[in-house]
């Protein structure tokens, strides 16, 4: 898994606004820069990379909430939810078919039958969880995200004091979650 | 789970005094879960406490500057608990999983078996076992079962050990010194 970028001139005299900015661009980038080969089945590292690379993203999102206007942030922060759901979908069967992979490796002959079933229908799952992902990433494409996240970075640069939000309600970070920052 | 809101941030104000209310209620939310998680062994407790380690690290990490070196050991201490606690949950997961398997199997075999009796059968022989496509697969997924089951013990016994070092450590403190 690819470490956290630092965050550019990150310093505690640096203002919250103009770290919201930094924080916005900087994860922008590791995202997208993971979004190469997310659809191979054979390489599971690379949807997992993008998908921590969402969660960082996210993570700055519920951050540096106050310093956002609030319609654009609740929008952009919708898309890398359902982005990140739909990693999540892919990712999860990939973990459980790699874990019953090495466990089936151990048992004896006779005894793998049965965890090479389950493997079968987590394939299964995973093939659906690709599909997903796939249209979520056209989706994402189409819609622009990477222009509506730098489009947030420049709001922050740039106070508009009566668009700026102070809170942030009801919007899932994370699965079977809501959150307030 | 719901974050828990940060009152006070002020988008004028430096990223120094911010950061530090964020870090201070991440923390505090974390520690909220340890006598749930750590000593009633609740699931739903594990899975906060995860959600909650992984807040806390993320703002270690964009924050961490501010802070120095004892950030930098928190986000790692955070990562190490997130990453262990996912190793317990992806044992929650597992478990259900594989009962439902079973139990589809299950199902396919009767099935299978119920088929074998002729139209004017009354009762089934004992050979119509024969029949249940998946019979060869249960001793596996069971082996599979009691694997994940024991592994889960194992993990949370770790889980204990560490949380307690945690605490004798006074972890806690030490980050809220570093950021005071």
């Amino acid at each position: 898994m690819a470490r956290a970028e630092e965050i550019p001139g990150i310093a505690s005299d640096l203002s919250f606004r103009e770290a919201a900015a930094r924080a916005i661009e900087t994860r922008s980038e590791e995202l997208f820069a993971h979004s190469e080969g997310v659809l191979d089945t054979e390489d599971i590292e690379r949807v997992h990379a993008m998908r921590v690379a969402t969660r960082r993203l996210r993570a700055v999102l519920e951050i540096f909430a106050p310093c956002f206007p609030s319609k654009e942030h609740g929008r952009v922060l919708k898309a890398v939810k359902r982005l990140a759901d739909a990693l999540g979908e892919r990712r999860d069967p990939d973990v459980a078919i790699e874990s019953l992979e090495g466990i089936s490796a151990a048992l004896p002959k006779e005894d793998r039958l049965g965890v090479s079933s389950l493997i079968g229908e987590l394939r299964r799952v995973q093939h659906a969880g690709n599909e997903g992902l796939a249209l979520e990433l056209a989706r994402v494409s189409e819609e622009g995200l990477h222009g509506w996240l730098m489009e947030l970075a420049d709001a922050a640069h740039l106070p508009d004091e009566a668009a700026v939000s102070d809170a942030v309600e009801d919007v899932a970070l994370y699965p079977g979650e809501a959150v307030a920052s | 789970m719901k974050a828990r809101k940060v009152k006070g941030l002020d988008p004028e104000a430096p990223l120094g005094p911010n950061a530090r209310r964020l870090v201070l209620v991440r923390l505090d939310e974390l520690f909220s879960f340890g006598p749930t998680a750590v000593d009633d062994e609740d699931p739903e407790a594990l899975h906060d406490m995860r959600i909650a380690a992984k807040r806390l690290r993320y703002v270690l990490e964009v924050t961490g500057p501010c802070f120095g070196e004892v950030a930098r050991m928190a986000a790692k201490q955070a990562k190490d608990l997130q990453s262990l606690l996912g190793d317990i949950h992806d044992c929650d997961e597992m478990l259900p999983r594989v009962e439902r398997h079973v139990e589809d199997l299950r199902e396919a075999d009767v099935a299978a078996v119920v088929r074998t009796v002729a139209p004017e059968g009354s009762d089934l022989v004992p050979e119509a076992t024969r029949a249940a496509p998946n019979r060869r697969s249960y001793r596996g997924l069971e082996s599979l079962r009691i694997y994940t089951e024991a592994r889960r013990e194992v993990l949370f016994a770790r889980f204990q050990a560490e949380w307690r070092r945690l605490e004798e450590e006074r972890f806690r403190e030490r980050v809220e010194a570093a950021l005071a």
